[in-house]
């Protein structure tokens, strides 16, 4: 359980962008796990699996409160804005940012990009997974995966970009 | 070669293309300053994505799940469990101790049996039934306490191994207690 803990958490909390609602389906998909485990089929790996379970949870909620998880616009994201509550910001703009601040800054831009770019970048990233092992969890071609963690990226370099960050 | 494409570029950092590829694509790269400038400039990003910020979930939040997975159990549970453990283990363990499948009283009274007609016969009959039926309820309770073992009684299980032990140790001095002096010889 402690291993899957923090990537879970981590995951949840950047798809919902709240914390009680995280940890509440962080309960869940752990709880989730115990019940079904007698359903698990050996032939798969263990956490592509579980991350199955997990993203399930996430995109349902997702789903079911469309309202309140207000996904911004891959064009409209006012970094500069978003940020502005953050410690990561400068009164000479973002050009003199240290490496450190730089990924705290991306990582909040990631946390703001539409959910279907958000969704592989964390899978990719902070579950560490293969494009192979993302396109079993969240049943999309390999093909499309590539492509939008490439425009996810391509977001994220853009507002590097026009924040004056270098890229 | 032609130059790489963007999308190229960044399956290559993320390290989803096959080794020939790589290659070729490297070999590319020493080449093509373009797509060097390309490369260097995704690979600023990719190496910022590859160290993710995390954030710590709360310390209870494991402790909680493990409390919604195995409710509680009420505490007169636990005590009674605690007693009907203890028992259970302290007799069984004399119980296997001494052996009394192999008790020579019993043998006896079955060897009577079969060689006794009459009021005797119902007499040894009766108590072989007793006995195979305190000889089941050992069993039923061994069954018992392994299920209420199973339902994670933890703290309980611990007191009631240590119970257990002990019957064991004070079933072996009882044993040498009764020991006839010479008996060895």
């Amino acid at each position: 359980m402690r291993k899957y803990e923090k990537k879970i958490f981590n995951f949840v909390i950047r798809m919902v962008r709240n914390e009680e609602v995280a940890i509440d389906l962080t309960q869940d998909f752990f709880i989730k796990i115990f019940t079904v485990l007698d359903k698990y089929n050996f032939e798969y790996k263990f956490s592509t699996w579980a991350y199955r379970i997990c993203y399930n949870l996430v995109i349902d909620h997702i789903r079911k409160n469309q309202a309140q998880v207000n996904s911004l616009d891959d064009d409209s994201i006012s970094t500069k804005d978003m940020l502005s509550s953050d410690n990561v910001t400068r009164d000479d703009g973002f050009k003199n940012l240290s490496r450190e601040e730089t990924r705290i800054y991306i990582w909040k831009i990631v946390e703001h990009i539409a959910p279907k770019f958000r969704e592989l970048i964390l899978l990719r990233y902070i579950q560490d997974l293969k494009y192979e092992e993302i396109a079993e969890i969240t049943a999309l071609p390999v093909g499309t995966i590539k492509n939008r963690i490439f425009k996810a990226k391509e977001i994220l370099k853009q507002e590097m970009e026009k924040d004056g960050l270098p890229v | 070669m032609a130059c790489l494409s963007d999308d190229k570029i960044l399956t290559y950092l993320d390290g989803e293309i096959k080794s020939i590829e790589q290659a070729i694509i490297r070999d590319h790269l020493l080449i093509c300053p373009d797509c060097r400038r390309t490369t260097d400039s995704y690979a600023e990003l990719h190496k910022i994505l590859a160290q993710p910020v995390t954030s710590e979930p709360p310390a209870w939040l494991i402790p909680q799940i493990m409390k919604r997975i195995y409710p509680e159990i009420p505490k007169y549970t636990s005590i009674a469990a605690l007693i009907a453990a203890s028992f259970i283990f302290f007799v069984t363990w004399i119980y296997i101790y001494f052996d009394f499948s192999k008790n020579s009283l019993i043998k006896a009274l079955q060897l009577t049996a079969d060689s006794t007609s009459g009021w005797l016969v119902n007499i040894i009959k009766a108590i072989s039934t007793i006995y195979n039926s305190v000889q089941a309820a050992f069993k039923a309770c061994n069954a018992f306490l392994n299920m209420l073992l199973n339902i994670r009684l933890g703290g309980t299980m611990i007191i009631a191994f240590a119970l257990a032990f002990s019957g064991l140790v004070l079933s072996i001095l009882i044993r040498l207690l009764l020991k006839k002096p010479g008996a060895e010889k």
